[in-house]
């Protein structure tokens, strides 16, 4: 719709990243290049660096070795470019980390108003929207502590969401979730992902994963050892930790 | 059916095992051992008491009775307090002596809340700081506090810093700035309250209640017409107008300072003063007063004499020096000594409020050849602290028994304070500040958004016990000899011999102290009890 949208843009470019905690080296050159659009799903078995990774991209870690560039802007210790990028990269984990201090409204117009310096009206109207959008709009003036889990991880989409990010990034979003309420927030990062936002996504949904991811990574001992398109992925893997993998998960 | 249900298992509880009559037994007890040690306590004290004798309640009659053991309080303290809020002379009695040492307890405990508030605050973050220095210094500064005696630091920051400080003879402003540091306390510029101030201290208020009705009658007038009107700008023109108007209203009515001239000065009014000045000195204009020679500058001075430390001189010499006329001051201690100096001939001006003027007007020897010419009064002077090579004068001066121990307390419960603000922080989990990082929000906003404001709820509770605690020890200024409600007692129960009632009286107070204290955080407090699962 506007000219700066080009299908084929780079947004996320990360070149043999490494990333140390202390002695241990928990990303070993990992590199991925995200288009515009693009829905990536990360697999792996657990400690193999998928949450480091991913968190690595809005600096919640900082990566020792190797380049990221966010569309366009280079990570380094340049704070200016540092909160540029998290402007553009929105993020929601699997705990939520709502405020509990603060009501859902409060909540979700925190970031506009004090980051994107909106007035509180506007952020306010802009944060029905997006709690309209997620299906929650009755909820806004609880504190998060009153509300469902399903409903919390609804709310922190639409907290995100209402920093209008070009980038989301989800950490195992429904793993903290009761079996009922994974849906409500799956359906929620499928439109999402329909609507073309990029989304990078640490989860165990497989069902997810086939659906709606453009591409899948598996990761194992802070490497990427194999991406594909969903299909490809699941019947012909190839990478014998991969095959290992997914005969373990798909077996129960 | 539903009867069967709720009475079965009613049936065969042993009482021993009642809950119910367990609580009430656990009761009686309670009471029976506090009514004991009540009646232990009593009697001691009455004892006590019977064996310091009758004479300790006397009445103004001459008769003894226990409601008449605070009757000596309403006689003549006799002894000199060094420092004191307000005007206190040694023949003011007991009671007055008492309140005096109550306002330094209150000033110096209220302040220093207010300064631990703050380095609390700041070393607690400091602690916790990625910077490895800062985190160091603080955490050192936090042991080494926390390790040693309050008492030992009072010592040490009296003796061994603050009058260590040069002399007064060798004062010298710190920095280039109107301040002066030395044994003899700190001074530094302040600003002086004239009567004025009480008028437009309420044109203050008018103008904060003026913004707030424009406030909410704007925001209204946005709901019905849906157009955003800049509320700040037009409350805030509207609170200045009110405010400088109030300024010169309050400066143009009240109408207390005034200056004792003799007949003979034709000075009747200030703004004489320049022509008297250009008689004085031969010149066409005042601003030409460099092409004298300093001696002839030093001869045509305007003698001024005032009372040490009060507000008509700053009042006086703004309107002087705005003239232009070159002038000397000399300050006194008490309204007599001025007056023989006038008499003397050594003074031309005698500035202070007009009824000091008048009371000294009446004792010269021919009081209708001199005049009391009225002087404008800002509603507040800003006095500058000044050293003449003898002495400092103007401005606030803190002694250093009040320095000392509002430092020492600051500095010691500012690092109890800091563990507890670390702890606090430390209690929000990690997740609250990935997700205020993740969301673009900065380092301070962070802090003073998302952290700080849940910190609270676990900083709060301890916080009153540190202020309590800071509010009693200021009773260690006896230690320096700052002259607290616990040092003015002290004196008060020497000389009088009724140490039971000074002790009573004291533990009274400071318990309503800490009521009071207690009861306004805890209502705090409970305000800020988050809604959480
Ligand atoms: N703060 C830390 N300090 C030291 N080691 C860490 C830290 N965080 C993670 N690690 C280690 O880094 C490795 C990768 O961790 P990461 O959390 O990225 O794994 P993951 O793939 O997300 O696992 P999971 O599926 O269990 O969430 C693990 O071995 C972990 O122990
Ligand atoms: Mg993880």
């Amino acid at each position: 719709m506007t000219m700066n949208v080009n299908a084929n843009e780079d947004v996320i470019v990360c070149k043999d990243v490494h990333l140390w905690y202390g002695e241990f080296e928990a990303l070993r050159g990992v590199s991925l290049t995200v288009k515009r659009g693009d829905v990536i799903v990360i697999l792996g078995p657990s400690g193999s660096g998928k949450s480091t990774f991913i968190r690595s991209i809005n600096r919640l870690e900082e990566h020792g070795a190797g380049e990221i560039v966010v569309k366009g802007i280079p990570l380094t210790h340049d704070v200016r470019d540092i909160a540029e990028i998290r402007r553009e990269v929105g993020m929601v984990f699997q705990q939520f980390n709502l405020f509990p201090h603060l009501t859902v409204m409060e909540n979700i117009t925190l970031a506009p108003i004090n980051v994107r310096k909106w007035s509180r009206e506007k952020a306010e109207e802009t944060a029905m929207k997006w709690l309209t959008r997620v299906g929650i709009p009755e909820q806004a003036h609880k504190y998060p502590g009153q509300l469902s889990g399903g409903q919390q991880q609804r709310v922190a989409i639409a907290r995100t969401l209402a920093m209008e990010p070009e980038v989301l990034l989800f950490d195992e979003p429904t793993s903290a979730l009761d079996p009922e309420m994974v849906k409500e927030v799956l359906d929620v990062m499928s439109d999402l992902a329909k609507e073309g936002y990029t989304i990078l996504a640490v989860t165990h949904e497989m069902g997810f994963a086939r659906g709606v991811a453009d591409r899948i990574v598996f990761m194992d001992y802070g490497e990427i050892l194999e991406s594909d398109h969903p299909d490809e992925f699941f019947d012909n893997p190839k990478h014998p930790r991969l095959k290992l993998f997914l005969s373990q998960i798909l077996h129960h | 059916m539903a009867q069967n249900i709720s009475a079965a298992p009613e049936q065969n509880i042993p009482f021993w095992r009642d809950e119910r009559v367990l609580g009430v037994f656990a009761q009686i007890g309670f009471i029976i051992v506090v009514i004991l040690g009540a009646k232990l306590l009593g009697t001691n004290f009455a004892s006590n008491v019977n064996k310091l004798g009758e004479s300790q309640f006397i009445c103004r009659d001459g008769s003894f009775s226990y409601r008449c053991a605070y009757d000596f309080m309403g006689s003549e303290a006799g002894f000199d307090i060094s420092d004191t809020a307000l005007d206190y002379v040694n023949t003011d009695s007991y009671w007055y002596a008492f309140y005096m040492g109550l306002l330094n307890s209150l000033k110096v405990g209220l302040l220093g809340v207010i300064l631990t508030t703050f380095v609390g605050l700041f070393v607690g973050i400091a602690r916790l700081s990625s910077n490895w220095l800062v985190s160091k210094i603080a955490l050192w500064y936090i042991e080494l506090m926390r390790n040693t005696p309050l008492l030992l630091q009072l010592f040490f920051i009296y003796f061994g810093v603050l009058l260590a400080l040069p002399l007064i003879q060798d004062a010298s402003p710190v920095l280039g700035l109107p301040i002066f540091l030395t044994n003899r306390g700190l001074s530094i510029p302040a600003p002086k309250f004239m009567s004025a101030a009480a008028i437009w201290v309420a044109f203050l208020i008018l103008g904060i209640i003026q913004f707030q009705v424009t406030w909410i009658l704007l925001a209204r007038q946005e709901e019905q017409t849906g157009r955003a009107t800049n509320r700040w700008a037009r409350g805030l023109i509207g609170f200045f107008i009110i405010v400088i108007a109030g300024w010169f209203i309050s400066s143009s009515v009240s109408d207390t300072q005034g200056l004792l001239t003799s007949k003979a000065s034709r000075i009747r009014d200030v703004g004489d003063i320049e022509k008297v000045m250009l008689n004085r000195t031969n010149l066409d204009y005042l601003d030409e007063i460099d092409t004298l020679s300093p001696e002839e500058v030093d001869a045509a001075a305007l003698k001024i004499c005032v009372l040490r430390d009060s507000a008509s001189e700053p009042n006086l010499i703004r309107q002087i020096e705005r003239i232009g006329a070159p002038y000397t001051v000399r300050r006194f201690d008490r309204p007599d000594q001025v007056t023989a100096a006038y008499v003397e001939g050594d003074c031309e001006l005698f500035a202070a409020s007009k009824a000091i003027l008048a009371a000294e007007r009446a004792t010269l020897e021919n009081p209708s050849a001199h005049l009391i010419v009225p002087v404008k009064e800002s509603p507040i002077v800003w006095s500058v602290p000044r050293y003449d090579g003898t002495n400092i004068f103007g401005g606030s001066k803190l002694l250093p028994e009040f320095t000392a121990l509002l430092i020492g307390l600051t500095i010691f419960y500012g690092a109890t304070l800091a563990e507890i603000v670390r702890a606090g922080i430390l209690s929000v989990s990690k997740g609250q500040s990935e997700a205020a990082r993740a969301l673009g929000l900065s380092e301070s906003q962070r802090l003073r958004l998302v952290v700080l404001p849940q910190a609270l709820k676990v900083i709060i509770p301890p916080l009153i016990g540190i202020f309590l605690s800071l509010m009693k020890d200021t009773s260690l200024g006896l230690a320096v000899g700052y002259p607290d409600m616990y040092q003015v007692t002290f004196t008060t129960m020497n000389q009088s011999g009724r140490a039971v009632q000074g002790i009573l009286l004291l533990m009274v107070v400071y318990l309503t102290i800490s009521l009071i204290f207690s009861i306004v955080l805890n209502w705090y407090n409970s305000r800020n009890v988050l809604v959480e699962r």
